[in-house]
């Protein structure tokens, strides 16, 4: 028997904008999105159930009980010394377990964004730094500057909801919109379609943004490579006329310049410094597989915001020495337990080490792990809480599908 | 099960009892009259040589949210054996594990974080919620979000006022409204640098003073227990005693608590033009029935400050030690602030703070009417409790450091003259009985017939007095002995306190309007329920009575 609901103002969890504006038809197992915003209806529909979908636990190739895997998995873990758990995006719930389970084995924990995390709060640790969130920047800002493409490729609905929303309790004539790097004709016009803003964009190379910053905050009219003086003048112009000043960025986006750190720390002060006189403030956005959910929970929890191990009911951190990619490089570890709950891409399994995942049904690989359990995704099958990009705001995530498969939670407590 | 703690002195002001050899009998995690033991006792606990009290309750101390946070991060030299500045002594902004963990070795059971955020109402009760041992919750802060202030500035009723108040007591899964800088936070996102109590910020035209006069008033019409948490305007400011004097005239007579007051408690008298006005202050707290504070005393060492106050947190950015520091406009909401800070013992203003603190203790007539805290983080960790209370109950002790300081202080204030010495009667009442009563908590902070067995047993033969407090013997939460002698005998999680007072829901109609419009989430997911507070947050809720009205 078909079995039709439509549920509305279902929370996404699948970015760090987790917008709760989403309705979508349930039939039976499946679900469509009914908006029309294509990228992301087509992403959330991704997940549905279909003839490649995981949903037994799997030992090798073969398919196993979960009993049986969570046994295999248990002697597994005290049969090796080092054990590192994965984070590649779950919910509180999930992450709770994560540090119950290795408080309790002495495992180490680590996101597999962490270098990213860490570069954005290396401004926090070291210096000032004035923040802001999406409702503040989505009414208050009347000039918002985004450094690389990606922050809209990440988040593409930063458009329609914060750049250029319909209603703003400070209306402004035209907001003005400063794109640094290399935007695509697509997304500029995506953001001129969305509403009223004028919009700059700069074709700046990102190595360059120290410079440009520095250019800006004096009367130095010095051209940089890709900026011409008419443009800059014009920035200084729309920025002295403007009350709330933005920055927005994501620190993935600068991984392939020469200095990451130092592009993000001239951002930082850029802004800084304008509130001596003026109102300016930084909203850089996080990484898509619940990033800040992991840095917010595990910072309350253990004081760290990643990489940490567990030692006999203490925590030690160290970036460098408990940084996943470089155990797992260097062979310092036997065991990576993956957890993959919303990630999209293909998990990289890695040789010479026992790779578990508990991932969700349609997660694939480069190669097929040493076990695999089926979990299902907060949001989706489960009910959770996720951080949004902001830190400051956390989203309740509802269930819309009963396909029967344990949480991240469920499997860890089984396991501890 | 039946547990007897026999022939202790027992303290317990609630029920005008001090130092009286008692018996406390405690059934199924609450304590019972011994006329109604009508099976053994399982357990009998000597405790001759034992002092009993109610477990302590903190009412003021910033244990949860993203500010808390924020600090953890940015501090991470404190917590952080492998960075070149890692101080283990400095509890400044502890992991919940080690909140939790620190309070029950001194024989706190419940506090309360003073400042939480709606928005991020979710956060704060989530990490709360991992804990350990204590019950808590938070005062849901209000007096700068756009919503309110256009609510004031359409001219709105005050039972519109009312049911928005409720609604968000309700939505946050609150125990009381806190105000911080009133108006003040907003304005400065429209960079206005300063807001006195009767100066109309610029964008709305609304004055602090009519924001403490509708918030004072909703509360009261709620029934609300605890008063409206005041922090008030020009925090830290040199001469703010005459913005706090008024401030507790904007109130109208109606129940006010004033938080961290030494903070608000600065004259500006002399060279350096800093002075103490603790008298001036106190002579209001002294006649005033209504009114009530916590001290928010400092203490010299290292600490971070952390606030909702935006605008004061800017303004004192470049005292920070170490040299970092964050401020954040929250989603039309809120605002905040992380400052690290060093209290120097050789410096004029720290060490006046500190005497001004100490002032005020001592000159309160009424130990129900002001309450210890060092608005933790702020003045100095809560781990400092009870070198504070020696401080109370040691004149000696307390010139000996007062000898110490800078000389010129002596100019500024009477501290010297003051032959005061609190006694164990009234550090029972402070930071049991008085907190419990002015936050309607009536379980707690007593050892009535029918209250949790939050019980904390001391060691009277300890002559130090810092050392009694600050490793009782006993802890007993919720019936259960949780540290003994030091030593933690069993993880326990407490609960969440809430009040619910009724208001009209059509409210959240318009509200829902507004957050279609304006915000960047739905009311909907705003909203805290009582089931995700149970089984996603991690903390069941306890709803407190909200018919209690004090004298208007």
């Amino acid at each position: 028997m078909t079995s039709q609901n439509n549920i509305k103002n279902l929370t996404c969890p699948f970015c760090s904008m987790h917008c709760d504006d989403i309705s979508v038809t349930t039939t039976n197992d499946q679900y469509k999105v009914d908006q029309k915003n294509t990228v992301c209806a087509k992403k959330i529909e991704s997940y549905n159930l279909n003839t490649k979908s995981i949903v037994m636990p799997m030992v090798g190739k073969k398919v196993v009980k979960l009993s049986e895997a969570l046994k295999k998995i248990s002697n597994l873990i005290k049969g090796h010394n080092e054990t590192l758990i994965l984070n590649h995006g779950v919910e509180l719930a999930g992450l709770r377990s994560i540090l119950s389970f290795a408080s309790q084995r002495n495992c180490i924990v680590d996101h597999v964004n962490s270098k990213f995390l860490y570069q954005n709060i290396g401004v926090v640790q070291r210096t000032g730094y004035m923040a802001t969130s999406l409702t503040e920047t989505k009414n208050r800002a009347d000039a918002i500057i985004i450094f690389g493409n990606e922050v809209l490729t990440k988040t593409p609905r930063l458009i329609d909801k914060v750049l250029t929303p319909k209603n703003s309790l400070f209306p402004t004539s035209k907001k003005e919109i400063i794109l640094i790097g290399n935007f695509s004709a697509k997304i500029v016009k995506n953001i001129k379609g969305k509403g009223k803003c004028n919009i700059t964009n700069i074709k700046l190379d990102l190595n360059l943004v120290g410079d440009f910053l520095k250019l800006l905050a004096t009367d130095d009219l010095k051209l940089l490579k890709g900026l011409k003086k008419s443009e800059l003048i014009k920035i200084k112009n729309i920025l002295n006329k403007s009350k709330y000043i933005v920055a927005t960025w994501t620190a993935s986006d600068f991984i392939k310049t020469l200095n990451p750190k130092k592009i993000i720390a001239a951002i930082c002060k850029y802004i800084v410094d304008l509130n001596v006189s003026s109102r300016a403030a930084c909203m850089p956005i996080s990484g898509i597989l619940a990033d800040e959910t992991s840095s917010q929970a595990l910072t309350w929890m253990t004081g760290f915001p990643s990489s940490i191990k567990h030692m006999d009911g203490t925590f030690k951190h160290d970036r460098n020495a408990f940084n996943s990619q470089k155990l797992i490089d260097e062979k310092n570890v036997d065991v990576v337990i993956h957890v993959s709950t919303i990630n999209s891409g293909k998990l990289k399994i890695n040789s010479d080490i026992t790779n578990i995942v508990l991932g969700h049904p349609n997660t694939t690989f480069t190669s097929t792990p040493d076990i695999f359990i089926p979990v299902g995704i907060p949001g989706i099958d489960y009910e959770g809480i996720m951080f949004r990009t902001d830190k400051v705001v956390s989203v309740a995530l509802k269930k819309i599908r009963d396909i029967k498969l344990p949480s991240t939670q469920n499997i860890l407590d089984n396991l501890a | 099960m039946i547990t007897q703690l026999k022939s202790g002195n027992v303290y317990d002001p609630h029920n005008k009892i001090s130092n009286v050899k008692k018996d406390i009998f405690i059934q199924d995690g609450k304590i019972i009259d011994k006329k109604n033991v009508r099976s053994k006792v399982d357990k009998i606990i000597n405790c001759s040589d034992k002092i009993i009290m109610p477990g302590a309750i903190d009412l003021h101390t910033h244990i949860g949210g993203g500010k808390v946070n924020i600090a953890r991060l940015m501090l991470e030299e404190f917590h952080n054996e492998k960075e070149p500045g890692y101080d283990s002594s400095a509890i400044i902004a502890p992991s919940t594990l080690k909140t939790g963990l620190k309070y029950i070795e001194m024989g706190y059971t419940t506090c309360f974080e003073p400042a939480l955020l709606p928005i991020n109402a979710r956060q704060a009760h989530a990490e709360m919620s991992d804990i350990p041992f204590i019950d808590k919750g938070g005062y849901a802060l209000l007096g700068n979000d756009d919503y309110f202030l256009d609510l004031l500035r359409k001219k709105s009723s005050q039972s519109t006022i009312n049911d928005y108040v409720a609604f968000i007591l309700s939505a946050t899964q609150s125990l009381g409204i806190k105000v911080v800088n009133p108006g003040g936070i907003n304005a400065f996102k429209f960079n206005q640098r300063a807001l006195n109590v009767d100066e109309k910020s610029k964008y709305y035209g609304i004055t602090p003073r009519e924001i403490v006069e509708k918030l004072t008033r909703a509360i009261y019409d709620l029934g609300v227990p605890h008063p409206l948490h005041v922090h008030c305007s020009n925090l830290g400011i040199p001469g703010n005693f005459l913005s706090t004097i008024e401030t507790i005239k904007a109130a109208n007579g109606l129940p006010i608590h004033l938080t961290h007051i030494q903070f608000q408690s600065y004259g500006n008298n002399g060279d350096k033009g800093f002075s103490s006005a603790a008298v001036e202050i106190s002579n209001y707290l002294n006649k005033i029935e209504n009114l009530t504070c916590d001290v928010g005393q400092i203490m010299f060492g290292q600490t971070v400050t952390m606030s909702g106050d935006s605008m004061s947190q800017y303004r004192n950015h470049n005292h920070a030690h170490p040299n970092k520091w964050m401020c954040m406009d929250i989603e039309c909401d809120a605002g905040c602030g992380v400052v690290p800070f060093k209290y120097k013992d050789k410096s004029f203003v720290n060490a006046l703070q500190w005497a001004i603190g100490l002032e005020i203790f001592l000159l309160a007539e009424d130990p129900w009417k002001v309450f210890l805290t060092t608005d933790h983080p702020n003045g100095a960790p809560f781990t400092s409790y009870p070198h504070l209370i020696k401080l109370l109950m040691d004149k000696t002790f307390r010139n000996d450091i007062l000898n110490q300081l800078p000389k010129e202080i002596l100019n500024h204030t009477i501290l010297h003259t003051l032959k005061r010495e609190y006694t164990l009667n009234e550090i029972s009442i402070m930071t049991r009985s008085a907190p419990a009563k002015i936050l309607g908590l009536k379980e707690k902070g007593n050892l009535s017939e029918g209250s949790d067995a939050d019980i904390t047993v001391y060691d009277k033969n300890k002559k130090d007095i810092e050392e009694m407090f600050a490793h009782p013997s006993l802890v007993i939460k919720d019936g259960k002995i949780v540290v003994e002698n030091g030593k933690i005998k069993e993880y326990v999680w407490g609960k969440t306190h809430t009040v619910k007072p009724d208001y009209d829901k059509s409210i959240e109609k318009d509200l829902g309007k507004f957050f279609e419009k304006y915000h960047t989430m739905k009311l909907d997911n705003y909203i805290l329920s009582d089931d995700e507070m149970n089984s996603l947050v991690g903390s069941p809720v306890y709803v407190n009575d909200c018919k209690y009205k004090r004298k208007q």
